[in-house]
Protein backbone atom coordinates (compact mmCIF):
# COMPACT_ATOMS: atom_id res chain seq x y z
CA UNK A 1 0.00 0.00 0.00
CA UNK A 2 2.54 2.33 0.83
CA UNK A 3 5.83 2.27 -0.75
CA UNK A 4 9.18 4.62 -0.80
CA UNK A 5 9.57 6.81 -3.49
CA UNK A 6 13.22 8.52 -4.28
CA UNK A 7 12.86 11.73 -5.82
CA UNK A 8 15.86 14.58 -6.23
CA UNK A 9 14.63 18.06 -6.10
CA UNK A 10 16.15 21.23 -5.24
CA UNK A 11 15.18 22.81 -2.10
CA UNK A 12 15.59 27.02 -1.29
CA UNK A 13 16.22 27.44 2.44
CA UNK A 14 15.11 30.58 4.09
CA UNK A 15 17.20 32.40 6.43
CA UNK A 16 14.83 32.96 9.14
CA UNK A 17 15.88 28.89 9.08
CA UNK A 18 19.44 29.41 9.26
CA UNK A 19 19.21 28.69 13.23
CA UNK A 20 18.29 25.28 12.59
CA UNK A 21 20.17 21.97 11.59
CA UNK A 22 19.93 22.08 7.82
CA UNK A 23 18.77 18.76 7.42
CA UNK A 24 15.41 19.77 10.00
CA UNK A 25 15.28 23.00 8.02
CA UNK A 26 15.02 20.87 4.40
CA UNK A 27 12.93 17.89 5.91
CA UNK A 28 10.49 20.81 6.71
CA UNK A 29 10.31 22.73 3.41
CA UNK A 30 10.17 19.13 1.67
CA UNK A 31 7.05 17.95 3.85
CA UNK A 32 5.45 21.82 3.00
CA UNK A 33 6.13 20.85 -1.05
CA UNK A 34 4.81 17.35 -1.34
CA UNK A 35 2.76 16.70 1.43
CA UNK A 36 -0.46 15.57 1.10
CA UNK A 37 -0.14 15.78 -3.12
CA UNK A 38 0.00 13.89 -6.00
CA UNK A 39 2.64 13.23 -8.00
CA UNK A 40 2.19 11.75 -11.43
CA UNK A 41 2.70 8.35 -12.07
CA UNK A 42 4.48 8.36 -8.64
CA UNK A 43 1.54 8.19 -5.77
CA UNK A 44 0.02 10.26 -3.10
CA UNK A 45 2.77 11.83 -0.99
CA UNK A 46 2.79 11.66 2.87
CA UNK A 47 5.64 12.58 4.26
CA UNK A 48 9.40 12.33 3.85
CA UNK A 49 11.67 9.29 5.21
CA UNK A 50 15.14 10.43 4.69
CA UNK A 51 17.59 12.75 3.19
CA UNK A 52 19.95 10.48 1.48
CA UNK A 53 22.17 13.12 -0.18
CA UNK A 54 22.44 17.08 -0.09
CA UNK A 55 24.68 18.91 -1.63
CA UNK A 56 26.24 22.01 -0.44
CA UNK A 57 23.41 25.09 0.38
CA UNK A 58 24.70 27.82 -1.91
CA UNK A 59 23.36 31.69 -2.30
CA UNK A 60 22.18 32.72 -5.35
CA UNK A 61 22.23 36.23 -7.27
CA UNK A 62 18.89 38.15 -6.40
CA UNK A 63 17.87 36.23 -3.19
CA UNK A 64 19.22 35.43 0.52
CA UNK A 65 17.58 31.67 0.31
CA UNK A 66 20.40 28.47 0.53
CA UNK A 67 19.49 26.20 -2.36
CA UNK A 68 20.25 23.04 -1.90
CA UNK A 69 20.52 19.97 -4.14
CA UNK A 70 19.04 17.34 -2.59
CA UNK A 71 17.75 13.40 -3.20
CA UNK A 72 15.25 12.18 -0.73
CA UNK A 73 13.07 9.29 -0.08
CA UNK A 74 9.34 9.93 0.46
CA UNK A 75 7.00 7.73 1.88
CA UNK A 76 4.06 7.31 -0.79
CA UNK A 77 0.53 6.00 -1.18
CA UNK A 78 0.37 3.89 -4.11
CA UNK A 79 -1.40 0.39 -4.04
CA UNK A 80 0.17 -2.43 -6.23
CA UNK A 81 -2.39 -3.75 -8.85
CA UNK A 82 -4.33 -6.64 -7.21
CA UNK A 83 -3.42 -5.74 -3.62
CA UNK A 84 -6.08 -6.20 -1.08
CA UNK A 85 -6.59 -3.19 0.85
CA UNK A 86 -9.79 -2.36 3.44
CA UNK A 87 -11.97 0.96 3.48
CA UNK A 88 -14.93 2.36 4.38
CA UNK A 89 -17.82 3.12 1.36
CA UNK A 90 -18.58 6.70 1.61
CA UNK A 91 -20.92 7.39 -1.30
CA UNK A 92 -22.80 5.41 -3.61
CA UNK A 93 -24.50 6.42 -6.90
CA UNK A 94 -25.99 4.66 -10.26
CA UNK A 95 -22.48 3.66 -11.39
CA UNK A 96 -20.01 3.18 -8.64
CA UNK A 97 -19.75 3.01 -5.12
CA UNK A 98 -16.61 5.55 -3.85
CA UNK A 99 -14.63 4.53 -0.84
CA UNK A 100 -12.68 6.51 1.55
CA UNK A 101 -9.19 5.66 3.70
CA UNK A 102 -9.61 8.45 5.69
CA UNK A 103 -6.36 10.62 3.83
CA UNK A 104 -7.41 9.44 0.31
CA UNK A 105 -11.13 9.46 -1.39
CA UNK A 106 -10.68 8.84 -4.55
CA UNK A 107 -11.30 4.72 -4.58
CA UNK A 108 -13.84 3.74 -6.75
CA UNK A 109 -15.90 0.55 -7.52
CA UNK A 110 -17.54 0.44 -10.71
CA UNK A 111 -21.06 -1.17 -11.08
CA UNK A 112 -18.71 -3.89 -13.16
CA UNK A 113 -16.80 -4.93 -10.36
CA UNK A 114 -19.42 -5.61 -7.98
CA UNK A 115 -20.14 -9.02 -7.07
CA UNK A 116 -23.18 -10.04 -9.78
CA UNK A 117 -26.27 -10.15 -9.51
CA UNK A 118 -25.92 -6.80 -7.99
CA UNK A 119 -28.46 -3.86 -8.82
CA UNK A 120 -28.69 0.25 -6.93
CA UNK A 121 -31.45 1.00 -4.74
CA UNK A 122 -32.70 4.55 -5.47
CA UNK A 123 -34.58 4.62 -2.88
CA UNK A 124 -31.95 3.76 -0.12
CA UNK A 125 -28.76 5.17 -2.33
CA UNK A 126 -27.02 1.82 -2.09
CA UNK A 127 -25.96 -0.91 -4.48
CA UNK A 128 -27.11 -4.68 -2.98
CA UNK A 129 -26.43 -7.93 -4.03
CA UNK A 130 -28.76 -11.32 -3.79
CA UNK A 131 -26.47 -14.27 -3.79
CA UNK A 132 -27.12 -17.76 -5.42
CA UNK A 133 -29.71 -15.83 -7.49
CA UNK A 134 -31.09 -16.64 -11.37
CA UNK A 135 -32.27 -13.19 -11.75
CA UNK A 136 -30.09 -11.11 -13.88
CA UNK A 137 -32.58 -7.65 -14.94
CA UNK A 138 -32.12 -4.53 -12.83
CA UNK A 139 -36.30 -4.34 -12.89
CA UNK A 140 -36.39 -8.25 -11.56
CA UNK A 141 -33.77 -7.57 -8.75
CA UNK A 142 -36.08 -4.77 -7.51
CA UNK A 143 -39.04 -6.43 -7.45
CA UNK A 144 -37.05 -8.62 -4.94
CA UNK A 145 -38.21 -8.90 -1.40
CA UNK A 146 -35.50 -6.36 0.66
CA UNK A 147 -34.81 -8.84 3.03
CA UNK A 148 -32.99 -11.20 0.99
CA UNK A 149 -30.69 -8.22 -0.25
CA UNK A 150 -27.10 -7.78 0.92
CA UNK A 151 -27.29 -3.77 0.72
CA UNK A 152 -23.11 -2.15 0.89
CA UNK A 153 -24.17 0.92 3.16
CA UNK A 154 -22.26 4.28 2.98
CA UNK A 155 -19.87 3.87 6.18
CA UNK A 156 -19.53 0.14 6.02
CA UNK A 157 -16.11 -1.55 5.74
CA UNK A 158 -15.29 -2.90 2.82
CA UNK A 159 -12.67 -5.40 1.54
CA UNK A 160 -11.62 -4.57 -1.70
CA UNK A 161 -8.80 -5.92 -4.56
CA UNK A 162 -6.90 -3.17 -6.75
CA UNK A 163 -7.71 -3.65 -10.30
CA UNK A 164 -5.97 -0.30 -11.64
CA UNK A 165 -4.86 3.04 -11.14
CA UNK A 166 -4.29 6.32 -13.21
CA UNK A 167 -3.21 10.05 -12.78
CA UNK A 168 -4.38 12.77 -14.17
CA UNK A 169 -2.88 16.15 -15.04
CA UNK A 170 -5.02 18.51 -15.47
CA UNK A 171 -2.88 21.65 -15.47
CA UNK A 172 -4.37 24.27 -17.90
CA UNK A 173 -2.87 24.72 -21.68
CA UNK A 174 -2.34 27.72 -22.98
CA UNK A 175 -5.04 30.10 -23.45
CA UNK A 176 -7.09 29.53 -27.41
CA UNK A 177 -9.64 32.47 -26.71
CA UNK A 178 -7.49 34.19 -29.29
CA UNK A 179 -8.70 31.58 -31.93
CA UNK A 180 -12.49 32.94 -31.08
CA UNK A 181 -13.08 29.37 -30.20
CA UNK A 182 -14.92 29.24 -26.90
CA UNK A 183 -13.09 26.43 -24.49
CA UNK A 184 -15.20 23.64 -23.42
CA UNK A 185 -14.05 23.29 -19.65
CA UNK A 186 -13.95 19.49 -18.42
CA UNK A 187 -15.18 18.94 -15.31
CA UNK A 188 -12.66 18.70 -12.72
CA UNK A 189 -10.78 15.01 -12.38
CA UNK A 190 -9.24 13.97 -9.36
CA UNK A 191 -5.40 14.18 -10.06
CA UNK A 192 -5.00 10.01 -8.87
CA UNK A 193 -8.28 7.28 -9.09
CA UNK A 194 -8.24 4.13 -7.71
CA UNK A 195 -10.11 1.45 -9.68
CA UNK A 196 -11.30 -1.69 -7.22
CA UNK A 197 -13.49 -4.31 -7.23
CA UNK A 198 -15.29 -6.01 -4.89
CA UNK A 199 -16.56 -9.55 -7.62
CA UNK A 200 -14.98 -11.97 -5.81
CA UNK A 201 -15.29 -14.63 -2.94
CA UNK A 202 -14.15 -13.30 0.39
CA UNK A 203 -14.10 -9.10 -1.02
CA UNK A 204 -16.94 -6.57 -0.34
CA UNK A 205 -18.62 -5.94 2.99
CA UNK A 206 -16.23 -7.21 5.92
CA UNK A 207 -19.18 -8.54 8.24
CA UNK A 208 -20.75 -10.54 5.23
CA UNK A 209 -17.38 -12.82 5.56
CA UNK A 210 -16.78 -12.28 8.89
CA UNK A 211 -20.90 -13.71 10.32
CA UNK A 212 -20.37 -16.17 7.33
CA UNK A 213 -17.35 -17.72 9.98
CA UNK A 214 -18.93 -16.74 12.69
CA UNK A 215 -19.68 -19.97 14.48
CA UNK A 216 -16.19 -20.83 14.32
CA UNK A 217 -15.32 -17.39 16.12
CA UNK A 218 -18.08 -18.19 18.51
CA UNK A 219 -16.19 -20.86 20.15
CA UNK A 220 -13.34 -19.68 20.16
CA UNK A 221 -14.69 -16.53 22.31
CA UNK A 222 -16.41 -18.70 24.71
CA UNK A 223 -12.73 -20.87 25.11
CA UNK A 224 -10.66 -17.42 25.79
CA UNK A 225 -13.43 -16.42 28.16
CA UNK B 1 12.14 18.05 -9.60
CA UNK B 2 13.43 14.66 -10.84
CA UNK B 3 11.72 10.97 -9.93
CA UNK B 4 15.02 8.84 -9.54
CA UNK B 5 12.63 5.26 -8.49
CA UNK B 6 9.07 6.02 -8.08
CA UNK B 7 8.82 2.69 -5.79
CA UNK B 8 12.25 2.11 -4.13
CA UNK B 9 10.80 0.20 -1.44
CA UNK B 10 7.87 -1.55 -0.27
CA UNK B 11 6.52 -0.27 3.54
CA UNK B 12 4.07 -1.95 5.61
CA UNK B 13 1.69 -0.09 7.32
CA UNK B 14 3.33 -0.72 10.58
CA UNK B 15 6.21 1.17 9.34
CA UNK B 16 4.40 3.54 8.11
CA UNK B 17 2.22 4.38 11.20
CA UNK B 18 5.70 4.45 13.27
CA UNK B 19 6.91 7.16 11.05
CA UNK B 20 3.53 9.37 11.48
CA UNK B 21 3.54 8.69 15.23
CA UNK B 22 7.21 9.61 15.60
CA UNK B 23 6.13 12.94 13.46
CA UNK B 24 3.08 13.55 15.66
CA UNK B 25 5.25 13.75 18.57
CA UNK B 26 8.08 15.89 17.57
CA UNK B 27 5.23 18.48 16.42
CA UNK B 28 3.90 18.09 20.06
CA UNK B 29 6.62 18.63 21.85
CA UNK B 30 7.94 21.64 19.40
CA UNK B 31 4.40 23.30 19.93
CA UNK B 32 4.96 22.72 23.84
CA UNK B 33 8.13 24.10 24.04
CA UNK B 34 6.85 27.25 22.22
CA UNK B 35 4.33 27.73 24.17
CA UNK B 36 6.75 27.42 27.21
CA UNK B 37 9.04 29.84 25.73
CA UNK B 38 5.53 32.69 24.98
CA UNK B 39 4.75 31.85 28.33
CA UNK B 40 7.69 32.93 29.88
CA UNK B 41 8.51 35.70 28.01
CA UNK B 42 4.73 36.83 28.43
CA UNK B 43 5.74 36.74 32.30
CA UNK B 44 8.93 38.73 32.38
CA UNK B 45 7.52 41.04 30.08
CA UNK B 46 4.49 41.72 32.55
CA UNK B 47 4.16 45.16 33.51
CA UNK B 48 6.14 46.22 31.42
CA UNK B 49 3.74 47.53 28.28
CA UNK B 50 3.08 46.66 25.84
CA UNK B 51 3.97 43.26 24.79
CA UNK B 52 5.71 42.58 21.06
CA UNK B 53 3.38 40.36 18.74
CA UNK B 54 3.78 37.05 19.35
CA UNK B 55 6.14 36.10 16.64
CA UNK B 56 9.51 37.11 18.19
CA UNK B 57 8.93 35.15 21.24
CA UNK B 58 11.09 32.04 20.32
CA UNK B 59 15.02 32.40 20.69
CA UNK B 60 16.79 32.85 17.84
CA UNK B 61 18.86 29.51 18.53
CA UNK B 62 15.65 27.49 18.09
CA UNK B 63 13.61 28.93 14.33
CA UNK B 64 10.18 28.11 13.93
CA UNK B 65 10.22 25.24 11.76
CA UNK B 66 6.48 25.31 11.65
CA UNK B 67 4.27 22.18 10.06
CA UNK B 68 2.80 22.72 7.00
CA UNK B 69 -1.14 22.44 7.17
CA UNK B 70 -0.98 19.68 4.49
CA UNK B 71 1.54 17.68 6.38
CA UNK B 72 -0.72 18.24 9.56
CA UNK B 73 -3.82 17.09 7.58
CA UNK B 74 -2.43 13.57 6.37
CA UNK B 75 -1.03 12.72 8.89
CA UNK B 76 -3.60 12.94 11.09
CA UNK B 77 -5.77 11.36 9.03
CA UNK B 78 -3.23 8.31 8.23
CA UNK B 79 -2.99 7.83 11.66
CA UNK B 80 -6.57 7.22 12.24
CA UNK B 81 -7.08 5.24 9.58
CA UNK B 82 -3.69 3.05 10.38
CA UNK B 83 -5.08 3.08 13.93
CA UNK B 84 -8.85 2.03 12.94
CA UNK B 85 -10.11 -0.85 14.66
CA UNK B 86 -10.39 -2.59 11.45
CA UNK B 87 -6.87 -2.78 10.88
CA UNK B 88 -4.65 -4.60 12.77
CA UNK B 89 -1.65 -2.29 12.82
CA UNK B 90 -2.11 -0.84 16.32
CA UNK B 91 -2.06 -4.48 17.89
CA UNK B 92 1.17 -5.24 16.13
CA UNK B 93 4.61 -4.78 17.62
CA UNK B 94 8.27 -4.32 15.73
CA UNK B 95 9.42 -8.05 17.31
CA UNK B 96 5.88 -9.84 16.36
CA UNK B 97 6.35 -8.76 12.80
CA UNK B 98 9.75 -9.64 12.31
CA UNK B 99 9.21 -12.78 13.62
CA UNK B 100 5.95 -13.24 11.40
CA UNK B 101 8.06 -12.51 8.27
CA UNK B 102 10.70 -15.38 9.62
CA UNK B 103 8.15 -18.20 9.99
CA UNK B 104 6.70 -16.72 6.69
CA UNK B 105 10.45 -17.11 4.81
CA UNK B 106 9.90 -21.41 4.95
CA UNK B 107 6.49 -21.08 2.91
CA UNK B 108 6.84 -20.37 -1.12
CA UNK B 109 4.95 -16.67 -0.49
CA UNK B 110 5.62 -14.22 -2.75
CA UNK B 111 6.98 -10.62 -1.39
CA UNK B 112 3.92 -8.96 -2.30
CA UNK B 113 1.72 -11.97 -0.51
CA UNK B 114 3.89 -11.48 2.30
CA UNK B 115 3.86 -7.65 2.83
CA UNK B 116 -0.31 -7.94 2.63
CA UNK B 117 0.10 -10.83 5.45
CA UNK B 118 1.53 -8.58 7.67
CA UNK B 119 -0.44 -5.31 6.58
CA UNK B 120 -3.61 -6.77 7.29
CA UNK B 121 -2.79 -9.92 9.48
CA UNK B 122 -5.50 -12.38 7.86
CA UNK B 123 -6.67 -14.39 11.12
CA UNK B 124 -9.77 -16.43 9.22
CA UNK B 125 -9.19 -18.50 6.38
CA UNK B 126 -11.34 -16.25 4.27
CA UNK B 127 -9.29 -13.32 4.38
CA UNK B 128 -5.65 -15.37 3.49
CA UNK B 129 -7.91 -16.59 0.41
CA UNK B 130 -8.30 -13.02 -0.72
CA UNK B 131 -4.61 -12.55 -0.43
CA UNK B 132 -3.07 -15.40 -1.56
CA UNK B 133 -3.57 -16.68 -4.91
CA UNK B 134 -4.35 -20.57 -5.43
CA UNK B 135 -3.97 -20.93 -1.40
CA UNK B 136 -5.55 -24.30 -1.65
CA UNK B 137 -3.47 -25.76 -4.50
CA UNK B 138 -0.47 -24.22 -2.94
CA UNK B 139 -0.67 -24.45 1.19
CA UNK B 140 -3.35 -27.12 1.55
CA UNK B 141 -2.28 -28.04 4.92
CA UNK B 142 -0.53 -25.16 6.18
CA UNK B 143 -3.40 -23.06 5.69
CA UNK B 144 -3.82 -23.08 10.16
CA UNK B 145 -0.71 -23.16 10.52
CA UNK B 146 -0.05 -19.56 8.69
CA UNK B 147 -3.11 -18.43 10.16
CA UNK B 148 -1.71 -19.66 13.55
CA UNK B 149 1.37 -17.79 12.84
CA UNK B 150 -0.21 -14.39 12.42
CA UNK B 151 -2.00 -14.75 15.16
CA UNK B 152 1.04 -14.92 17.52
CA UNK B 153 2.30 -12.18 15.87
CA UNK B 154 -0.12 -9.88 17.13
CA UNK B 155 -0.65 -9.93 21.22
CA UNK B 156 1.98 -12.52 21.81
CA UNK B 157 5.21 -10.74 21.50
CA UNK B 158 4.30 -7.87 23.76
CA UNK B 159 4.60 -9.71 26.89
CA UNK B 160 8.27 -11.52 26.46
CA UNK B 161 10.17 -7.82 25.53
CA UNK B 162 11.36 -6.39 29.27
CA UNK B 163 12.61 -10.00 30.02
CA UNK B 164 14.64 -10.39 26.37
CA UNK B 165 15.64 -7.07 27.30
CA UNK B 166 16.99 -7.58 30.65
CA UNK B 167 18.64 -10.80 29.77
CA UNK B 168 20.81 -9.15 27.27
CA UNK B 169 21.64 -5.77 29.21
CA UNK B 170 22.36 -8.25 31.72
CA UNK B 171 24.63 -10.24 29.36
CA UNK B 172 26.36 -7.33 28.25
CA UNK B 173 27.26 -5.72 31.33
CA UNK B 174 28.84 -9.07 31.88
CA UNK B 175 30.72 -9.43 28.68
CA UNK B 176 32.30 -5.68 29.42
CA UNK B 177 33.21 -7.14 33.04
CA UNK B 178 35.09 -9.80 31.38
CA UNK B 179 37.02 -7.47 28.90
CA UNK B 180 38.08 -5.18 31.82
CA UNK B 181 39.71 -8.37 33.27
CA UNK B 182 41.10 -10.23 29.98
CA UNK B 183 44.41 -9.57 29.19
CA UNK B 184 45.80 -8.39 26.21
CA UNK B 185 46.74 -11.54 24.47
CA UNK B 186 43.62 -13.72 25.57
CA UNK B 187 41.43 -10.86 24.27
CA UNK B 188 42.86 -10.84 20.38
CA UNK B 189 42.35 -14.23 20.64
CA UNK B 190 38.65 -13.87 21.66
CA UNK B 191 38.28 -11.43 18.99
CA UNK B 192 39.26 -13.32 16.51
CA UNK B 193 36.01 -15.31 16.54
CA UNK B 194 33.82 -13.09 17.53
CA UNK B 195 33.42 -11.95 13.46
CA UNK B 196 30.77 -8.98 13.98
CA UNK B 197 32.92 -7.52 16.77
CA UNK B 198 36.33 -7.63 15.49
CA UNK B 199 36.76 -4.06 14.79
CA UNK B 200 35.65 -2.56 17.46
CA UNK B 201 37.87 -5.24 20.11
CA UNK B 202 40.94 -4.61 17.12
CA UNK B 203 41.18 -1.04 18.41
CA UNK B 204 40.39 -1.05 22.19
CA UNK B 205 42.86 -3.29 22.45
CA UNK B 206 45.47 -1.52 20.57
CA UNK B 207 44.84 0.93 22.63
CA UNK B 208 45.37 -1.06 25.30
CA UNK B 209 48.50 -2.30 24.26
CA UNK B 210 50.19 1.05 23.67
CA UNK B 211 49.05 2.58 26.96
CA UNK B 212 51.21 -0.68 28.65
CA UNK B 213 53.99 0.67 26.33
CA UNK B 214 54.17 3.63 27.70
CA UNK B 215 54.13 2.57 31.16
CA UNK B 216 56.84 0.19 30.92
Amino acid sequence: MFCLAEIKDTVAVHPSNFGAPAEDALVSELNKKYANRVLHDVGLCICVFDIKQAGEGKVRYGDGFLWYKVVFRMVVFRPITSEVIIGKVKSSDEDSIRLTLGFFDDLYIPAAYLPQPSAFDPNERAHFWIPDSELTTKTELLETPTSERMYIDSGEVVRIRVESDEFYDDEPGPPKATEGVQVKREPKRAPYIVTCSIAEQGLGPVAWWNNAQEAGQEDDDMDQG
Amino acid sequence: MEVLNPRAALLSNYEVLTLLKELEADHLSRSKAALKVKKDESATDHGISIAPPSNNTLPPNTPNLEPSENLRTIEVEAISYLSSDYLPTCKQTEQGISKLVKDLASYSLTKAEKLQIVNLAPTLPVELYVIVEELEDRFQDNIDEILQKVEASLSGASGSVPHINGTSAAASTAASTVVTVMEEDTWDEDGAYEEEDFDDTGAGAGIEGDLEMDDD
